[in-house]
């Protein structure tokens, strides 16, 4: 059985592969550990090419831009989020000229695969391993991979589309086992999937906090509650209404977000639930303060708490 | 050069009056305050600039700073739908989204323009990149200056467009100045020849402003990256005059102390193209070409 970062490590390199022309570039793509076991095996197409590079973070962003002007599909990988501080200049100011002057459906497609670290102790940069702050500050969509079904829309939907994205894999779920689940749902823009459908709570997991929400769920259905279970992605704009039709029947809320980031993606959610003066009960459910230092970072979920609390 | 011009000379020579012409005609809209935003000319640059356009193949592309001014003049047909883009206009040549330090012109290979200082020169190496990987015989051409070049991106771009052998010119256009401030005023030297030395790529610099000289040295150049599919650096050493671009009057430099009426030339010495260009010219030669290049319509 395919622990999580083996199974990720398998779809990624089999739709890579089978990009025509795609450029697949990196640091240690092709030796070492493969960036943590992420690039393993990674092949390009007979018409495209791996390329293995230098220490040059800033760069190679520019570089996947320039690429996309080229009319050159390409995907970057990368071992770690906070690297991406040194491409932020170009997730602004390099695609915002290129989406106000060209038709992206013209040009090349970029991604940028990487790495969150998010398993604590972690030190000065964890911070900066919040990959929403990423999407809001850029205004760009951001995926992240949770199980065999978002990984698969996400990578099939995205990786040859036009624009730029970003699509994460977190440290913690490295040695899980790979989920294997089903989405009854899914927007067309992957920034929403639902798992199971319930009328007696509502569950909505942000960033990579799916696996805490599958025990919630567990935990709700030995208590005799039938729970919908969502996982949200990162994007300028979310269509909530799946979410808000549920909690509209359920009337039990139940919020993860293992985010890092002092504005956290869940709030724009309850904004827009109160904003239609909806009545639930709710519990969310976030990361302890982030200390400045090293630090375990726990992102401690206790289901049964929860449905006491709720049920 | 002072015989009768041979025909690709006298093109040479109108357009560095061409675009000399445009610039004091947007000098003569600033000091009225006609456009919205500010504007960074280039009176100095258009030997260089005529030089790099007059090299490039259809499938050549450019990308460009915040100060594109003479090669945007150089690559287009016609000043109006520049004016207009100055002007935030639908018409304008990026429909008014780009203003003046983002424009650029894709029809005619100017494919990204940065107002970020460093940001074109790795955008470039992504365009030279796949150049190659669609294996298009061509090259690009990246413009930075003596100021973006101490951002860290321009010294890693080098090391990875030797690295990946890339079609790539680096054109350094040094006048010297980042905002207000000189070189010895904010940093040490840089040799970029021992740069250049260090990671083998070939250099070269130009001098002196003239434009024919300019001109075949940079085709030269040219033919040399496309052959050895290899990058290399050339610096223009450029005097860039009236420079200024902001609100703040009297400052040295400021555009408000010239006029259109006292002819195209601002600086009798070789720090002035249009000076260096007149001196290797007939003089008939040279008021006859400067009549018809006044004398065309631009319109507004």
């Amino acid at each position: 059985m395919a622990n999580y970062i083996q199974g990720m490590n398998q779809l990624i390199t089999a739709y890579a592969a089978n990009i025509p022309g795609a450029c697949l570039y990196g640091q240690n793509l092709n030796n070492g550990t493969f960036i943590s076991g992420l690039t393993k095996k990674l092949v390009a197409h007979p018409t495209g090419r791996v390329v293995n590079t230098g220490n040059c973070e800033n760069t190679l962003c520019g570089v996947g831009f320039g690429m996309m002007l080229g009319g050159v599909t390409s995907i970057y990988f990368v071992k770690q989020l906070d690297f991406m501080l040194l491409g932020l200049d170009h997730f602004v100011n390099t695609y915002n000229f290129i989406r106000s002057s060209r038709d992206l459906s013209k040009l090349g497609s970029f991604t940028i695969i990487l790495l969150v670290c998010d398993q604590g102790m972690q030190g000065a940069q964890s911070s900066g391993n919040s990959f929403g702050d990423y999407a809001s500050l850029a205004r760009i969509p951001c995926f992240t991979l949770t199980n065999s079904a978002d990984a698969d829309q996400v990578l099939r939907t995205q990786l040859t589309a036009p624009g730029f994205r970003m699509i994460a894999l977190n440290m913690r779920h490295f040695r899980s086992e790979f989920l294997q689940l089903n989405a009854v749902y899914a927007t067309k823009d992957s920034t929403v999937f639902q798992y199971t459908e319930g009328a007696g709570a509502t569950i909505v997991s942000f960033n990579f906090s799916l696996p805490e929400g599958l025990a919630v769920h567990k935990a709700f259905a030995g208590a005799g509650l039938s729970a919908s279970l969502f996982s949200v992605n990162y994007a300028p704009v979310v269509d909530w209404s799946r979410i808000k039709q549920s909690v509209a029947q359920t009337k039990r809320l139940v919020i993860l977000d293992d985010s890092k980031s002092v504005h956290l993606p869940c709030y724009q959610l309850l904004d827009e639930l109160h904003a239609e003066g909806l009545a639930f009960k709710r519990d969310v459910v976030t990361r302890q303060r982030i200390e400045y230092g090293v630090s375990p970072e726990p992102f401690l979920v206790d289901p049964q708490a929860i449905v006491a609390k709720l049920g | 050069m002072t015989t009768t011009m041979a025909e690709n000379e006298r093109k040479l020579a109108h357009d560095v009056l061409r675009i000399r012409h445009w610039q004091h005609l947007v000098n003569e809209g600033l000091k009225k305050n006609a456009f919205p935003v500010p504007l960074h000319k280039a009176f100095g640059h258009e030997a260089v600039a005529v030089a790099v356009s007059n090299a490039m193949q259809p499938q050549d592309q450019l990308a460009l700073t915040h100060r594109n001014m003479a090669y945007n003049f150089a690559r287009a047909g016609a000043l109006q739908p520049i004016w207009d883009e100055y002007k935030n206009k639908p018409t304008g040549l990026g429909q008014g989204c780009l203003g003046s330090m983002n424009l650029a012109n894709v029809g005619r290979g100017i494919v990204y323009t940065s107002s970020i200082l460093g940001n074109n020169v790795s955008v470039a190496c992504g365009l030279a990149m796949a150049m190659k990987m669609r294996g298009v015989e061509g090259f690009v051409t990246v413009v930075t200056g003596d100021g973006a070049m101490e951002e860290g991106s321009f010294y890693e771009s080098l090391v990875f467009a030797k690295s990946h052998q890339l079609p790539l010119v680096f054109l350094v256009e040094n006048n010297n100045f980042s905002m207000s401030s000189t070189i010895p005023e904010r940093r040490c030297p840089i040799a970029i020849a021992h740069l250049c030395q260090a990671v083998d790529l070939p250099y070269c610099c130009l001098t002196g402003n003239n434009v024919f000289d300019y001109a075949a040295r940079f085709a030269d150049y040219r033919e040399l990256v496309v052959k050895r599919q290899s990058p290399a650096v050339v610096e223009a050493l450029v005097t860039n005059h009236y420079r200024h671009a902001g609100p703040t009057p009297g400052f040295p430099g400021d555009p408000m102390n010239i006029d259109m009426k006292n002819g195209l030339l601002v600086k009798a010495s070789d720090e002035d193209p249009v000076f260096v260009l007149q001196a290797n010219m007939k003089a008939a030669e040279f008021q006859e070409l400067e009549s018809q290049v006044l004398a065309e319509k631009w319109s507004d």
